[in-house]
């Protein structure tokens, strides 16, 4: 590969269970700690043990980067089904790493592959003509693709390691990661002490398995010396002293235990449950002096009713509160958010969502639960839905969720999705200068304390448990001290009370909060969409503005109550005929929610509904066939 | 003595006059006013139906929740804040019908919440449907068929599912009614009372005159002590607790089944786990200080380093 790059993809591919996502975490923190920026996100079945599972990365020489690309220039591959279902992703003159052993394996001996992927390939190979045989493949991607096959002898390569270090044949498949590792690593030019030090990050306290994962980058690096630095990224472009590598669930756990989470409810669902995993292993806050400071209680609950149900119950005696699903598992706390709404319960939901409906794609990504979060729940009440848009933002989101909740007193869905909660990525350490707790109106409560004051908008809430105070809470509508009420004038009066916060909402929160607008003022071009499809977004505005087409991209983070008049006042110099909305839906129900608050109609629409992430390459082509007006709507399928 | 509060609010019961309901809040009242029950310490959590109005009636804190949670509620007001009494109270269609997950789950974790079942074998507010007690075939005035489910015994329900505490009441019988409710407050750990009572408008079957001829003392029986002396004791006095709730027709038990004090509670247990947790609250731990969080920027930095990467750069590649 000639010259050196501004970026590289990066793709790495094998059984579930094999130590793929070893291999991610090492060679991000390796790449890190060079001073790339690098993005990387997890693929998997809803499997534990031998379906496909891949890692898409990107490592950027200019920035942290924000979204992915095909085709990629590494392959790295454990196993011969990746080479069937991803030799199509390997750029021109890119590389492919695979095991030797398994040349001779055909596409119909592969029982872990799903028979319709099967199919697909083996008529994409009977198309060029090839054998389906990873020999065949590997020497078509050679001669017609000009990519360079490094073939390694993974079990030789063990048997090397075995021999010197003793180790257990039953053992000996941890090591697959070090060796995808380390040919990555070798093919970059990233120095033994950088792959050293990613391996003793990752291992820690196990010096053995530092010791002998170095061996085994040493063996790869022999075997493959002629192609050291054969894909040569250049120098750093930018710099951070020190950078956060975390998935999207680890930056929103990091984040509740700075905004003082006290009680965090779960039942295992992905792809929320690893947050709750993270809060349980610092459920101990310690200071800088090791001091604790406080403590977080975590509980697996029997179910979502009891999670969100016993979230409220800590939440009425002041405890910072949340609980943590996806869809389905949001779907069963409905009621509990219902009951919230009506006691004016300072509760955070957050909200990862999958691919629906149903159990739908379990382990795949989706936008598709717009409408639940924001409409979900039987009679109308305030409630708040925020967005995060990438891992920096959920952090601040993720404190303000619990801020807007404890000031405005309701229930505060933060709604993110399985892109972010498994995506890594690097991002600066927070400012926590910048972060603010505020906990609103309180009350010390006393004899004759009223819950439900009707002398503000917002009551000043007293906790259970606060001395010589008693208060009460129902479901039912109810008096100023909580005690059920169907007197039409109350009703009105309390009623109107809880959903007129929205209204004060609306007006307190700052801009930024509710839009972001990227790119030029006076755009020929506003794309309009929520969440993660930000990063891949603004990329590829960068491409069309290289090319001299002003586009622009408003990004909504407040999903609910909707910023109608801040939304109207940024788009009033657009005609509809110039705005576009993407979405991980089939209706891209953005445009709805848009339609329907502000009366203004987005028929454009680029969807995608796979699973997969949007990629870099097919939005701008999608976007071209949008902007040349040749379509209207777009949807997007590229992925394995 | 005189009592220091008044226990009884000012709102009016709205339940059917005679119904059983009534002598269950008569002896919860008394029972409060005897333990002296601090009410802003006091918790009663109710689920939905006549007696999820309970709450109201009483001048403690009161949540009135949702049908079949209001174990779920009690859960996460007692774990934010230990130092409160917890009192559950649900019908037998909230509690082991729709929230029949939820109870046993509390007796798994014995989590020192008292549960107090008003069972009458029926849904009173939606006008008496089969409740999960109901025996099959049984026929009350309200239903248009026999029940076609067979019942749930709550006690035996209660002993399999980990309660440390298990009892029986009659709702017409106030004064031992109270001394259970007061011995389940006492208890450490999950305590159950399931409380016979008669609904007056729905169940013909289940009637006062009926249980006034069948109820029984079980401590009549001279060698009978349900007391877990030491923990090799258990399974034995579970096993005749369990024989006893299986007593049922002429003959019904009433009083203490099964007690085992030597079962570790929840609360006991995240003590183990989190160092402040026995003596601070999640729900009185300060969370911030003039505004901002607790966490400075270099123990935030010092928790979090297995996330945070120092960039050497290129030098020396």
């Amino acid at each position: 590969m000639g010259g050196s790059l501004k970026e590289v993809g990066i793709l790495l591919g094998g059984p579930q269970g094999s130590g793929i996502e070893t291999s991610m975490w090492i060679l991000s923190r390796v790449l890190v700690s060079k001073g790339y920026g690098v993005i990387a996100d997890r693929e998997y079945f809803s499997n534990i043990t031998g379906r496909h599972s891949y890692i898409q990365m990107l490592a950027s020489s200019v920035k942290p980067p924000r979204s992915l690309k095909y085709p990629v220039e590494i392959l790295a591959s454990m196993d011969a089904e990746t080479v069937f279902t991803h030799f199509t992703d390997i750029s021109e003159g890119g590389i492919l790493i695979y095991d030797v052993n398994t040349s001779s394996r055909r596409i119909d001996e592969i029982p872990s592959m799903e028979d319709a992927t099967r199919e697909r390939v083996a008529r994409i190979l009977s198309d060029k003509n090839v054998e389906p045989s990873v020999e065949s493949v590997v020497k078509y991607l050679e001669r017609d693709k000009r990519i360079l096959p490094l073939g390694l002898d993974f079990s030789a390569l063990l048997k090397t390691l075995s021999e010197q270090y003793r180790i257990d044949a039953r053992a000996l498949s941890r090591f697959l990661s070090g060796i995808i590792v380390s040919s990555v690593a070798v093919v970059l030019g990233l120095s033994e002490e950088a792959v050293v030090q990613g391996f003793e990050q990752q291992f820690g306290e196990r010096k053995h398995l530092v010791e002998q994962n170095t061996a085994l980058y040493r063996l790869v690096r022999d075997a493959l010396s002629n192609h050291y630095g054969a894909v040569r990224l250049d120098e750093p472009g930018f710099s951070m002293e020190k950078a956060m590598v975390v998935t999207g669930n680890d930056v929103v756990a990091i984040a509740k235990i700075v905004a003082g989470v006290r009680y965090q409810s779960y039942y295992p669902i992905t792809p929320a449950a690893d947050e709750s995993f993270l809060l349980e292993r610092y459920d101990n806050i310690v200071d800088e002096t090791g001091e604790v400071v406080g403590s977080v209680v975590v509980v697996q609950t029997e179910d979502e009713i009891a999670a969100v149900n016993s979230a409220i119950g800590a939440a009425l005696t002041g405890a910072r509160a949340s609980t943590t699903t996806s869809g389905p598992g949001f779907d069963l706390m409905v009621e509990g958010l219902s009951w919230a709404g009506m006691n004016e319960v300072p509760l955070v939901i957050t909200y990862y969502q999958r691919g629906g409906p149903s159990t739908g794609q379990p382990t795949r990504g989706s936008q598709s639960d717009l409408f639940n979060a924001v409409f979900a729940g039987h009679g109308e009440f305030a409630r708040v839905v925020l967005s995060s848009s990438d891992h920096l933002e959920a952090f601040y989101d993720t404190i303000e969720a619990f801020n807007i909740a404890e000031k405005y007193q309701v229930p505060v869905i933060h709604l993110l999705d399985k892109f972010l909660a498994n995506t890594v990525a690097v991002m600066p350490v927070p400012d926590l200068g910048g972060v603010g707790i505020e906990r609103g109106v309180l009350a010390k409560g006393g004899p004759g304390y009223k819950r439900f004051s009707l002398e503000s908008l917002i009551s000043p809430r007293a906790f259970i448990g606060a001395r010589d105070t008693v208060m009460w809470y129902t479901g039912d509508e109810h008096d100023e001290h909580g005690h059920i009420a169907e007197d039409p004038e109350i009703r009105v009066k309390m009623y109107s009370k809880r959903i007129e916060k929205l209204n004060l909402i609306q007006r307190e929160l700052p801009l930024e909060r509710k839009l972001r607008l990227h790119g030029p003022g006076s755009p020929d071009y506003l794309v309009v969409g929520w969440g993660s499809v930000k990063g891949v977004v603004l990329d590829a505005i960068e491409y069309f503005s290289e090319k001299g087409l002003r586009m622009a991209y408003l990004d909504v983070k407040l999903l609910w109550p909707f910023p109608s008049e801040e939304f109207l006042k940024i788009t009033s110099g657009l005609p509809d005929s110039r705005i576009l909305a993407v979405e991980h839906s089939y209706g891209v129900n953005i445009a709805e929610l848009v339609s329907m608050s502000t009366g203004r109609r987005i028929v454009k629409r680029v969807s995608k509904y796979t699973g997969r992430p949007i990629m870099l390459d097919e939005l701008v082509k999608g976007l071209e066939e949008i902007v040349s007006g040749r379509r209207e709507r777009v949807v997007l399928t590229y992925g394995a | 003595m005189e009592p220091r509060w008044s226990y009884k609010s000012n709102v009016w019961p709205d339940w059917c006059p005679g119904c059983g309901n009534f002598g269950i809040l008569t002896a919860l009242l008394k029972a409060l006013e005897e333990l002296s029950l601090d009410p802003s310490q006091t918790v009663i959590v109710s689920g939905i139906g006549c007696s999820g109005k309970t709450p109201h009636f009483v001048n403690v804190n009161g949540v009135h929740t949702l049908h079949g949670r209001a174990i779920p509620f009690a859960t996460g007001i007692k774990l934010a804040n230990p130092g409160l009494k917890v009192i559950v109270h649900g019908g037998d269609g909230d509690l082991l019908g729709i929230g029949a997950g939820h109870f046993v789950a509390l007796g798994r974790r014995n989590i020192d919440v008292t549960v107090i079942l008003h069972d009458n074998g029926v849904y009173g507010l939606t006008k008496g449907q089969a409740s999960p007690t109901l025996p099959l075939k049984a026929r009350t005035k309200s239903l248009a068929k026999p029940n076609i489910q067979q019942p749930v015994n709550p006690v035996l329900l209660a002993l399999s599912s980990g309660y440390t505490f298990v009892a029986r009441g009659y709702a017409f019988d106030g004064a031992y009614l109270k001394n259970l409710i007061k011995m389940a407050v006492q208890h450490r750990g999950a305590a159950f009372i399931d409380v016979l009572q008669p609904c007056i408008t729905f169940n013909d079957v289940y009637t006062a005159d009926f249980y006034r001829k069948a109820v029984y003392k079980l401590e009549s029986d001279p060698g009978w002590d349900p007391v877990v002396k030491t923990s090799e004791e258990a399974s034995v006095k579970l096993m005749r607790a369990v024989e006893k709730s299986l007593e049922w027709g002429d003959r019904i038990p009433v009083g203490v089944f099964y007690v085992n004090p030597h079962v570790s509670t929840f609360e006991e247990r995240l003590g183990e786990r989190l160092r402040k947790y026995p003596v601070q609250n999640p729900s009185n731990t300060p969370i911030e200080s003039a505004g901002k969080p607790v966490l400075s920027q270099e123990a935030f930095e010092k928790m979090f380093k297995e996330f945070i990467v120092r960039v050497s750069g290129t030098q020396g590649r």
